[in-house]
């Protein structure tokens, strides 16, 4: 695997591109990029078929273990590859642990173990049984296991635990990666983890810089656990630590980002040097019926709000497309009150035209990316994005007060009613 | 031979020379449509998943909405507006709409039954709805549909009071005049009555007769496939094709399993349509012509072969048994995957019904393709007793 920069903009941002994927020679991913996320080694909602429609070009997809595990039975019999199983054949695989849409629960830790929650409970998991596991997937990416589902907001203590579990599991890891006659091929990613205290969290950095002949990337975790409270932790503070940690690494390295995270977090993250995103955040989207409607192009003034959300009964009637010019295939073909009423009726269509739209305009958002970088206005770019993302999070914010005043009202009106009734029942 | 109307043509390509069976042309306004045809079920203006271009790629050229479901979401507002399901939900080709009174009586207990209509109470809100033949065909006339369906009075078919049975055939008669009159676009619109009468011969005979000399493009069988065994449903397909004559399209209603599929083209009927596809897809089975996988069960999970290996739908293109073991019931993406290979495999065997009625070899065909699902040996009677009534000796 090669990972070459093309150009580095006026920050950290960076264009580059990843080739010589021993099992897909020809294939390239150009970055900063989102994968797509899969869920039992499937893209949500979507056959290869409908894939195939969306992107043209080879796709990197994100499976995470926690909800692809069962799959180790048939892959054992088929001794191929992931991609092949999955019916992806043409897309560069990338394996992890969790996936970025679940909560991971707090504790249930066990020395050298960390818990992985899937669909039939919890499975504890260590770095050999992770290795294993990865000898039968045979990703083309693989981040190493890692103690990653940590917030911003956790202490020392945790924080220390989770470093030093992730640097032994990143040590045995590191061990049967080389020994493998397949996965030596592929590129290991090693995890940051105990973000929340960075001084633990340069400790993990350095352990990971430890294995440079060996490790291709670094992903930035310990930033969520998958709650929306960590989520929404403040792009103020994100942004530091974007660029703190880029900072403590070498350019050369493949640097992916772990969460769900907004487009104005994201646009944050590839200013200061961040690669590749994990593509939970058009899949969370989708599942509660929310389309995407950025609007890319900086000259042009913002009409609507970047988040659609068609469960709405307002798009009952609504025979415009999601997003006016979009060329994706639900754009081109379908309406918002189409979709509306796949929602209302529960519809499994609803999810594919979703998907469909929400992970074209996502990739766009990317696409849009790169070319700024490339002629040097990614800045521009960045602050048009985060201003749409800030305009919309301050009208559901508006929304949300609005809802919540009436509620309060009507509820000490009842409070009322009962005080005063209660003589008269007495 | 040819009947021709501005709304339905309907050319009768080849006729099998031993069975009643057939192949054709029906010319629809939106799609022409060559029979013997399935018909999917996309009840509420979505065929479960399914996109448009993935329908047109499996070769469906017509598909059927349920007019309860889309009368009451999105709503006939909402459908004019858009200017009828086609335009609504992206559909190119023919469509085809049931009158809505199946629906009332088979999901709503409170319905009740009178000369004027059906009356029923809203799930939605309780109110009072009567459901008349001219308010079926208004709201069938506002979705659009090539093909809708009159109003008929629906007794479940293994009632057995003779009465009640002889009252809903007669009422059917009567219904189908007032919806031929409540219809404003017969220009673009086809209404097909339905041969009623359940099980009792007498009164089937009868009800198709009078539908014979109404002015009307095609015909539809129901009151069947409702409970009553294979050896009570077939004589009644039979008479009723008997009955009806050949130049213009049968349609027989809920029927879709494959045998049932090849007796009754055998029996001379052009049109089907039934959930059974796509619903079994929902819950992990897939069709074959040596019958029902069910790919939930162990045994497929290290199993590398495609659902069929003389299949070339894109899932058994793609996807090893194994694979859809691991997400069957789970995920989303399998019901797609199934339902695009069942329904592959069910415009296979009806384009394989075509080409072996224009070849002259449909009954050599029934032959080899009940042999290939009964391989045991053990072949239902009614499969042999209804294949017999038209000339083939299994």
């Amino acid at each position: 695997m090669r990972f070459a920069i093309r150009h580095t903009g006026c920050n950290a941002e960076r264009v580059g591109i990843l080739t010589g994927f021993t099992r897909l020679p020809n294939a390239s991913i150009e970055t900063p990029s989102a994968a797509l996320l899969t869920q039992s080694g499937s893209v949500a909602h979507l056959t290869a078929e409908v894939l195939a429609k969306v992107f043209s070009n080879p796709q990197l997809v994100w499976v995470p273990l926690s909800n692809s595990a069962h799959l180790e039975t048939g892959l054992k019999a088929q001794g191929e590859s992931l991609a092949k199983f999955i019916g992806l054949s043409e897309s560069v695989t990338c394996a992890t642990l969790h996936c970025m849409n679940d909560i991971t629960p707090p504790g249930h830790f066990e020395v050298d173990m960390v818990p992985v929650w899937t669909k039939h409970g919890k499975k504890m998991i260590n770095a050999e049984r992770y290795m294993e596991l990865m000898e039968v997937f045979k990703p083309d990416i693989l981040l190493a296991i890692a103690d990653s589902r940590t917030t911003l907001t956790d202490g020392l203590k945790r924080n220390t635990k989770a470093v030093d579990r992730t640097c032994n599991m990143l040590n045995i890891c590191v061990k049967k990666y080389k020994a493998s006659n397949y996965l030596k091929n592929s590129l290991l990613v090693g995890v940051i983890a105990g973000t929340g205290t960075m001084s633990k969290c340069k400790n993990c950095i350095q352990n990971i810089l430890t294995y440079r002949e060996a490790i291709g990337g670094v992903a930035l975790a310990g930033l969520t656990d998958g709650t929306e409270e960590s989520l929404n932790i403040g792009i103020d503070k994100l942004e530091d630590i974007f660029k703190d940690i880029n900072k403590a690494l070498p350019n050369d390295l493949v640097k992916f980002i772990d969460g769900c995270w907004s487009p104005d977090v994201v646009v944050t993250a590839i200013q200061y040097g961040w690669d590749i995103f994990d593509g939970s955040y058009p899949a969370k989207l989708t599942n509660a019926g929310h389309a995407l409607a950025l609007n890319f192009d900086v000259n042009q003034a913002t009409t609507e709000l970047c988040l659609l959300d068609l469960n709405d009964a307002k798009y009952k009637e609504d025979f415009r497309p999601v997003l006016e010019g979009c060329q994706c295939l639900s754009c081109k073909k379908h309406t918002r009150a189409y979709i509306c009423h796949l929602l209302n009726t529960r519809e499994m269509l609803a999810s594919v035209l979703l998907s469909i739209h929400n992970l074209h305009h996502f990739d766009q958002m990317f696409v849009h990316a790169r070319n700024n970088i490339a002629s040097n206005t990614f800045v521009i770019y960045k602050n048009h994005i985060v201003n749409q993302y800030m305009e919309y999070k301050q009208m559901q914010d508006k929304a949300k007060e609005n809802v919540e005043k009436p509620e309060s009202e009507s509820e000490q009106a009842k409070k009322k009613i009962c005080v005063s009734n209660e003589p008269v029942e007495a | 031979m040819a009947f021709k109307t501005p709304s339905l043509s309907f050319f009768v390509q080849a006729e099998c020379k031993t069975t009643r069976a057939r192949s054709g042309v029906m010319k629809l306004p939106h799609y022409s449509v060559k029979t013997p045809v399935f018909m999917p079920v996309g009840t509420q203006g979505t065929m479960k998943g399914l996109l448009p271009e993935q329908l047109e790629d499996l070769d469906c050229e017509i598909i059927l909405g349920n007019t309860y479901h889309l009368g009451n979401r999105p709503g006939t507002d909402v459908l004019e507006k858009a200017g009828g399901l086609h335009k609504f939900m992206s559909w190119k080709r023919a469509l085809l709409t049931d009158s809505g009174g199946f629906q009332m009586v088979s999901l709503l207990k409170l319905a009740e039954i009178t000369e004027e209509g059906v009356k029923f109470k809203s799930p939605y809100d309780n109110s009072e709805i009567m459901l008349t033949p001219e308010k079926s065909i208004e709201i069938q006339n506002c979705i659009g549909a090539d093909i809708i369906m009159q109003l008929d009075d629906v007794v479940q078919t293994t009632y057995q009071d003779y009465n009640r049975i002889k009252e809903a055939t007669e009422r059917t008669s009567r219904w189908l005049d007032r919806c031929l009159k409540a219809h404003k676009r017969p220009s673009e619109q086809n209404i097909f009555p339905i041969v009623q009468g359940l099980l009792n011969g007498e009164l089937r005979e009868k009800s198709a007769r009078e539908h014979m000399t109404k002015n009307v493009n095609g015909f539809a069988i129901g009151g069947l496939s409702g409970g009553e065994s294979k050896d009570e449903f077939w004589p009644m397909v039979h008479l009723s094709t008997g009955v009806l004559d050949k130049y213009r399209p049968r349609y027989l209603m809920g029927v879709g399993m494959a045998i049932d599929l090849v007796v009754c083209v055998a029996l001379g009927v052009d049109m089907f349509d039934c959930v059974f596809p796509t619903r079994t897809a929902r819950f992990g089975c897939a069709l074959t012509s040596k019958g029902q996988l069910n790919l939930k069960q162990k045994k497929y999970s290290m199993d590398l072969n495609p659902i069929d290996k003389d299949c070339n739908c894109s899932t058994c293109k793609t996807y090893t048994r194994a694979y859809l073991h691991c997400i069957v019931t789970m995920e989303t993406v399998a019901c797609h995957l199934l339902s695009v290979h069942n329904i592959a495999f069910q415009m296979r065997l009806m384009q394989k019904m075509r080409e072996n009625i224009e070849n002259g070899t449909f009954p050599e065909f029934v032959h080899n393709f009940v042999n290939e699902l009964y391989s045991n040996g053990n072949i239902p009677c009614w499969v042999i007793n209804s294949l017999k009534s038209v000339g083939i000796h299994i």
